[in-house]
């Protein structure tokens, strides 16, 4: 059984894209389950459903996750088990980069991005983790441009600790724009299928939040 | 509290400002904030740069200072940003924090448009400042709660950033995620 993982960051874009429903379509086509956890829900459904600016948005993923689209981790794992997990994971990742003057530790991923990865570690199973924070992706990907990336964003001399992160380099991260493009190769979006319909998606989830760059997508587009 | 002698130095300074009536300097004393509140993560200095980014759009809207309550939400400012650096200045940070805490709360103390007008200006305040957060390299689900906004309300915001794209490290080949992606769903 696969398992598809969703950070919050996903979910938000999608959603203010007008897109939240093609994930009924992908799951259809897809071997196995998509997932979120309680850390996520949280900021996908019940906080936006006390806001009422995005109160529709978070009706629309609540429908996605009483029709079974979006599973809660808990069906397959308990809350408790995953936040020790997520715990021990926030630990490690946030104690990786301290800045060379003051010592402090930068704290680099938050609950939600932490629980993914807690889940994908707990689940035993073939998964991947849908997430458009940068950041997240770097730690895990490339752990070696992390430092010289968050010293420019933060304009202090940092230190990593890169051993503290070598565990993080099993996981597999693709963010919206991709699913986005996999709903689009595979005919799945409520659209006529034309060429112009896939960059108006990947520049929607890019305004929507999606860490993706023009030249990717300009890139992605070559690709069809 | 973190960064006590910039914090004293900032609420010092937007002060002066303010008694002199000299309020266009507040946007960027409310920007040297930012950096110290990224890397300490300390709401005191979020606070801080939320609470003097407010006054700069507030101080610098003249006809806010026609509208009736400006005169009480002014004095409140003037009192209190000063009752706070003095208490800083002594040391007494949890003096310093209720100063800070009734500038906020004079908002309520004035009635009409301007008491909405304000408020609408310190929650935006909150975003456009977690949104300098996220720029200086907090996650957004990080910046959202340090700053008590929603995921939703940044992530408009963070969709603007294209700031120094060329900079963005890529941490793996755009063909080679299509693959990965496309792989799991065959």
């Amino acid at each position: 059984m696969k398992h598809l993982i969703f950070d919050a960051g996903p979910i938000i874009s999608l959603s203010m894209c007008g897109m939240i429903n093609v994930l009924e379509r992908l799951s259809e086509n897809f071997d196995g389950e998509f997932i979120i956890t309680p850390q996520v829900k949280r900021e996908v459904v019940d906080r936006p459903m006390k806001i009422k600016k995005f109160e529709l948005e978070a009706f629309g993923v609540k429908n996605l996750i009483d029709k079974g689209v979006l599973k809660l981790s808990s069906e397959f794992i308990s809350d408790g088990k995953l936040s020790s997990e997520t715990k021990r994971i926030l630990k490690i990742s946030n104690s990786a980069i301290r800045s060379k003057s003051s010592g402090e530790k930068i704290k680099m991923i938050h609950e939600g991005e932490a629980s993914c990865i807690a889940f994908s570690n707990l689940c035993k199973c073939d998964n991947m983790i849908v997430v458009d924070e940068r950041t997240t992706r770097l730690m895990s990907e490339a752990p070696e441009n992390l430092k010289e990336y968050m010293q420019g964003k933060l304009h202090t001399p940092l230190e990593i600790d890169m051993s503290l992160l070598k565990e993080f380099r099993k996981d597999r991260f693709i963010r919206s724009s991709e699913l986005l493009f996999i709903a689009y190769k595979k005919d799945l979006l409520p659209m006529k299928k034309e060429k112009q319909l896939l960059d108006a998606l990947l520049y929607g989830v890019k305004f929507k939040g999606t860490a993706i760059t023009v030249e990717e997508i300009e890139e992605m587009k070559r690709m069809i | 509290m973190k960064e006590v002698d910039n914090i004293l130095r900032i609420l010092k300074s937007a002060s002066q400002m303010i008694e002199s009536d000299k309020t266009l300097g507040l946007k960027d004393l409310s920007d040297q904030t930012i950096h110290s509140a990224t890397i300490s993560q300390d709401p005191d200095n979020i606070i801080v740069a939320v609470l003097v980014y407010a006054l700069s759009k507030s101080f610098n809207r003249d006809y806010y200072r026609k509208m009736e309550g400006w005169k009480t939400f002014e004095e409140s400012v003037k009192k209190n940003l000063k009752s706070a650096y003095f208490a800083l200045e002594s040391n007494d940070v949890d003096r310093c924090r209720v100063g800070l805490g009734k500038i906020r709360n004079s908002i309520n103390k004035i009635n009409g448009n301007l008491s909405n007008y304000i408020r609408s200006i310190f929650e935006r305040a909150k975003i456009n400042k977690a949104f300098r957060m996220y720029e200086h390299g907090l996650s957004s689900e990080q910046t959202a709660e340090l700053l008590g906004i929603s995921l939703w309300d940044l992530a408009t915001y963070i969709g603007q950033d294209s700031s120094a794209e060329s900079r963005h490290p890529i941490s793996m080949p755009i063909k080679k995620r299509i693959k990965l992606a496309e792989d799991f769903f065959n």
